[in-house]
């Protein structure tokens, strides 16, 4: 592996940022209306300039208060999905892993179906504080389940969390049969994850997760560096590995909570936006993390904008387009890059 | 105004008295210049709109119905992917179907008038429309009675009261006719299917449910809870309805197959007379003008006395 330094991290995260700007500027000006890239950019340079609430046309409404909320969250959601699955993976040490592996995906489900069955997502916080109330719940099950002698184990920890996430699947399907018609199309755009109530309420609620998660996971990274090589030879380098696990195991879940809270569960980026990350830039975690965390974001408002144009008026779910564009492209990263050791 | 002007004792200075009623007047007069009009919805929110609405959406069918019966076609300028009646309503831009609807097409056609149904649509969505300065207007009509209240509140929001009166008085006339008709035959007892697989039926609190009520039939689920209940097969066999009527939900279903499903089971009262009839579901589960068809067809499928021959397939 080529040596990673500081000066590598800046230029490549850099790239990605630009890139990730492109792919902003590009989301904001294509939707089910016409709007051009010019007006686009004065509309979006006259609300920077002038902060103020005024009479708007169409185009700015459009601009500003569908499209902008929408692809900053899908943004902070990829990046939060993405480097949570970074971690879960050298978590449990395995390469399956996703940010939904030890069940926060299916507490959170489990929270929102009993909202909306109970008629709570008439209030505006219903959905996310009941989502997230799950996923806290389901996480701290986990946890208590999957230690062994107080020490974190991968396995048991993984095993714990599959268990409580096929039970609380059962919930899903319970709930799911007892629900009714308009009770069901709310449930089933949520569980294929659904951006198109998006607003910056729900972006400002995620944002300090997002952030606060990336600043302390970026912090540890020469950390799980070490843990990659194993468990024993981080010990000996004088790394408490049980507290770092605790804490990584904390901060992933609660990005993961966050992120699925504010827009259902959007699968596949979690999965494949690490993996293909490490394929382009090798596994070191200082390197590894930011690029994960921007191509996440890239990826999902590119997914999004897709599915809200694909077929408009009609909207698709976003984890159709996740998977059924991220899937084959990741194939190719698989096959293009051969040698290269992944997890 | 009053309560405020005790304690400030202005009887005292008639000045003061004078001052106020100017200010007052000066402010009814800007209410009567400004042609802003102020309604409470069915859901008891307040929609304040300019002027009579010129640019309206629709988003769902049984309100483009209504809009049209209204006579505003030329006011539509949106309507959703499931509003097929009448054909004219296909011409009309779609904003999406009615249970997802798309923001920026409906901001793109400057609508001054959204209306939506609390059946249906979303709370989330209205609250967007409201968020997005567009005026919505919610109609949730939950009997039979209660479409011919929401026709009349269309027509008043839309100053078109004539019409919808005289389209409530024709309903209310030949609903009374059926009832007259039906009264002295006997209730026989209707199960009302809606879907396949799995099999759903109406419940209480369904519009079809009113409907088979009156119509002079008894619903055999009428008493279950959930509004669109799940039946067994053997919960049908058990309850032996006497009728059994089979809406047409899904313009590719197979209802040649599902009458002789029911065929194989010769111990219900319904199938031993040939008593299984279909019947269009846009007739009975839209809350719009038409639904007083539905509620004819229904009963005279009820009330057409036992068949001899096979039950023959309805067209409609």
């Amino acid at each position: 592996m080529k040596r990673v330094t500081l000066k590598k991290v800046i230029v490549i995260s850099s790239l990605l940022t630009l890139l990730l700007l492109l792919i902003v500027l590009f989301s904001l000006t294509v939707g089910s209306v016409k709007i051009k890239p010019q007006q686009t950019i004065t509309i979006f340079l006259h609300s920077l300039m002038e902060l103020g609430e005024k009479a708007r046309d169409a185009e700015e409404m459009i601009i500003l208060s569908l499209r902008l909320p929408r692809v900053l969250l899908a943004g902070l959601v990829g990046a939060g999905l993405s480097m949570a699955g970074v971690i879960f993976q050298v978590l449990l040490r395995n390469p399956l892993a996703d940010p939904y592996i030890l069940g926060v995906s299916s507490g959170s489900a489990v929270g929102t179906i009993l909202a909306i069955l109970l008629g709570l997502s008439t209030a505006s916080f219903g959905l996310p504080v009941a989502s997230f109330t799950g996923a806290l719940l389901t996480i701290g099950i986990v946890f208590y389940f999957g230690r062994q002698n107080g020490k974190i184990h991968p396995n048991t920890l993984l095993l714990a969390g599959v268990v409580t996430g096929s039970f609380l699947s059962a919930v899903i399907l319970f709930l799911l049969s007892l629900s009714q018609k308009e009770e069901l199309h709310t449930i089933l755009f949520w569980l294929m994850g659904d951006f198109s109530f998006s607003n910056f309420i729900s972006f400002r609620i995620i944002f300090p997760y997002i952030l606060f998660g990336f600043i302390f996971l970026y912090s540890r990274s020469r950390h799980y560096n070490l843990l990659l090589l194993g468990e024993e030879g981080a010990i000996q380098m004088g790394l408490s590995v049980e507290r770092l696990k605790l804490l990584s195991y904390l901060s992933a879940s609660l990005i993961t909570a966050a992120s699925v809270s504010v827009c259902g569960l959007i699968g596949f980026v979690g999965l494949i936006v690490p993996h293909g990350a490490r394929t382009l830039f090798g596994a070191d975690h200082r390197l590894l993390l930011p690029s994960s965390a921007l191509i996440g974001a890239s990826f999902l408002i590119l997914s999004d904008t897709l599915a809200r144009t694909l077929l408009a008026p009609v909207e698709l779910p976003v984890g159709v387009i996740t998977a059924a564009f991220g899937g084959p492209f990741f194939i190719y990263l698989l096959r293009r890059r051969k040698g290269v050791k992944t997890l | 105004m009053r309560s405020h002007s005790h304690p400030f004792r202005c009887y005292k200075k008639p000045w003061v008295l004078y001052l106020l009623g100017l200010l007052l007047l000066l402010l009814s007069w800007r209410e009567m210049a400004s042609p802003s009009s102020i309604f409470i919805d069915e859901v008891g929110r307040k929609v304040t709109f300019p002027g009579p609405p010129k640019r309206i959406i629709s988003l769902a069918p049984n309100i483009t119905e209504i809009l049209f019966a209204l006579g505003m076609d030329e006011a539509i300028v949106g309507v959703t992917l499931n509003c097929n009646y009448p054909e004219k309503a296909k011409e009309k831009v779609a904003v999406g179907s009615y249970i997802r609807v798309d923001f920026e097409r409906i901001l793109s056609l400057k609508p001054d008038l959204v209306i939506a149904t609390g059946a249906g649509n979303t709370r989330d969505m209205v609250n967007r429309l409201e968020r997005l300065g567009i005026p919505t207007y919610v109609i949730f009509p939950k009997k039979f009675d209660d479409v011919l209240q929401s026709i009349l509140h269309l027509g008043q929001l839309l100053r078109r009261e004539e019409k919808a009166l005289s389209i409530i008085q024709e309903m209310k006339e030949r609903k009374q006719k059926v009832i007259e008709k039906t009264k002295s035959l006997p209730r026989p007892r209707v199960f009302l299917q809606i879907g396949e697989s799995p099999m759903v039926t109406v419940g209480k609190g369904s519009f079809a449910d009113d409907l088979i009520r009156l119509a002079g039939g008894e619903n055999i689920a009428g008493e279950e809870r959930q509004m669109y209940p799940r039946f067994g097969r053997e919960e049908v066999l058990r309850r032996s309805p006497e009728v059994i009527i089979i809406s047409t939900m899904n313009p590719k279903g197979d209802y040649d197959r599902m009458i002789s499903e029911w065929n194989r089971w010769k111990t219900i009262y319904a199938v031993k007379q040939g008593r299984i009839h279909l019947i269009h579901s846009d007739l009975i589960d839209r809350p719009s003008p038409r639904m007083i068809d539905g509620l004819e067809e229904m009963a005279r499928l009820i009330h057409q006395g036992p068949l001899l021959r096979p039950p023959e397939k309805e067209s409609k």
